[in-house]
């Protein structure tokens, strides 16, 4: 319980330096926001114009592919939020920074979320604005189910992204430099989420929905809020609401594999 | 710093030098190759099978068949290897540092050292492309034009890049006044691949927003060099389509000299 207490003022602090620091870097903060639009407004942008030039992709429309897009952002704007840090697990290990969080009395994972940068939620913001505005343009009828779950979804969705991170991030401990992979696995989750997950091949939709479930950050909640037809593997429907429990757990085995981790590190000999 | 140096004459094997130890530097990462080209490989997985997607339930647009638009995209991909590197990087790092003064003081061309480091950088992943390209071709099939527009789209290819490298100049100069670049060199590129048209061909924008777009110096980069390869672009509009790219290379040649002379003026009016 004092333990809970001590990481509950801890974690306070930490967002109260975070808004402080983003606070002090004014111009700095507005340059990465309009970075957040670019980015969002380039991927969007290009499917618009896909789907102008072709009516639909497997029975999905630019309509449905806003809000496919839009449950990722959101889910993918919670783990960048909350849980942005996992990212420089690398940085920590080969500077030798995290020798000192294993000293600490707190948890190291907990320390390494509450490490203080210049996170602010405006992509939170961001991705909750548009989210609102694609299920109004995509016609997905919101009733109470949708209000229950589309939060547990993106927190779901969040928590699949943050297991993701965790396993590559663990795997500096024996590889020190991970930037490439970090990189093409944050480009590959991007690609993955963009399209329904039908238009690939079996295998390949086997293993978005099984071993990296991506697939669940999006695809399976919007086909059911979309009322689509057709499933990638031929799932009822109601799958799409899995995606909280589908996160905790592979979440959970992110986490073994980092305790796992942990307990071999031996530093970088710094 | 504002003494002046009697200009040694010049030779290009320091040059040739700096651009060796660039691709050296670059050949250590050898983890990151592996992924880059694995990263390659699913990449063009992807874009085969979401333009199969969209030409198998749909009337194909007439103006790029399915095995073109695959055989552009695989081709904007393999191009992106080197298009996307942040090759005058090093400028804003040792602006960064502070070392661009020991830089100054060196016989040395700082500019061309600059840019034969990004050189030697961009030769590297050029290489790259070959293994990645013939990996490609196990999950794609791509068009192989006639000698004639090969040697076109490489012509064009090379104008393309170089006006990509006076835009990546350009923004590493800004460095001289404001030193976090990072976030607005992000959104350049992302903008330029999709206005670029490396995304989504431009053929296939609205008619109005294409006809904006082809002037744009971002279509010299990608589209331009793409349409010559897979034959959207004529031999008779060659002329014009390669007169374009010059002129943007000319024009954005122009903006990068000045800008290098203003700031390495500031940078010595403010002392080093």
């Amino acid at each position: 319980m004092k333990r809970l207490k001590a990481m509950a003022r801890a974690y306070r602090e930490y967002w109260r330096i975070n808004v402080l620091t983003t606070l002090e870097y004014r111009e700095n903060f507005l340059m990465w926001f309009a970075f957040t639009i670019v980015y969002h407004g380039t991927a969007l942008g290009a499917l618009w114009v896909v789907l102008t030039a072709f009516p639909s992709m497997n029975g999905w429309t630019f309509r449905d592919m806003a809000f496919l897009y839009g449950l990722w952002m959101l889910a993918h704007a919670v783990n960048n939020t909350f849980f942005s840090e996992i990212g420089n697990i690398p940085d920590h290990v080969h500077e030798g920074e995290f020798d000192r969080l294993l000293v600490r009395p707190l948890d190291t994972l907990f320390q390494l979320i509450a490490t203080p940068g210049q996170t602010f939620p405006d992509e939170l913001i961001l991705a909750v604005s548009y989210f609102a505005a694609a299920t109004w343009y995509s016609g997905v009828h919101v009733g109470v189910l949708f209000l229950i779950f589309v939060p547990l979804i993106a927190l779901g969705g969040a928590l699949i992204d943050l297991g993701i991170n965790l396993i590559v991030g663990t795997l500096a401990f024996w590889f020190v430099r991970v930037d490439a992979l970090q990189w093409i696995v944050a480009q590959l989750e991007q690609e993955f989420t963009r399209y329904p997950v039908s238009i690939y091949s079996r295998s390949v939709r086997l293993l978005l929905t099984f071993a990296f479930p991506f697939a669940f950050m999006n695809y399976y909640p919007a086909a059911f809020f979309l009322n689509k037809p057709e499933n990638a593997l031929a799932l009822p429907p109601a799958v799409g609401l899995l995606t909280p429990l589908i996160g905790l757990a592979f979440v959970s085995v992110a986490y073994a594999f980092w305790r796992f981790g942990l307990n071999r590190y031996q530093g970088v000999g710094h | 710093m504002s003494v002046v140096f009697s200009r040694p004459r010049f030779r290009l094997e320091p040059y040739v030098e700096f651009a060796k130890v660039a691709m050296a530097k670059e050949a250590t990462y050898r983890f990151d190759v592996f992924t880059n080209i694995a990263s390659v490989l699913v990449r063009v997985y992807i874009l085969r099978t979401v333009w199969v997607a969209l030409y198998a339930h749909n009337a194909a647009p007439s103006e790029l068949p399915l095995h073109a638009v695959i055989t552009y995209s695989t081709i904007a991909m393999l191009m992106s290897l080197v298009m996307d590197i942040d090759q005058t990087r090093i400028l804003r790092d040792s602006l960064h540092d502070g070392s661009i003064v020991l830089d100054f003081t060196k016989p040395m061309r700082v500019p061309l050292y600059f840019i034969a480091n990004g050189t030697g950088e961009v030769l590297f992943h050029a290489v790259l492309m070959i293994p990645a390209l013939a990996l490609a071709l196990f999950f794609v099939h791509i068009d192989v034009p006639s000698f004639g527009t090969l040697a076109v789209f490489l012509v064009s290819f090379l104008l393309g890049y170089s006006v990509g490298f006076c835009i990546n100049f350009i923004l590493n100069c800004t460095a001289f006044w404001t030193l976090e670049i990072t976030a607005v060199q992000f959104i350049v590129t992302w903008i330029t691949d999709l206005v670029g048209g490396e995304l989504v061909p431009l053929v296939l924008f609205p008619a109005a927003l294409q006809n904006v777009l082809v002037v744009l110096p971002f279509a010299a980069m990608f589209s331009t060099p793409l349409l010559i390869y897979v034959g959207h672009i004529p031999p008779a509009q060659y002329a014009g389509a390669l007169g374009l790219q010059a002129f943007w290379l000319i024009a954005l040649g122009a903006v990068s000299v000045v800008m290098w002379r203003l700031g390495a003026r500031r940078l010595v009016s403010q002392g080093g």
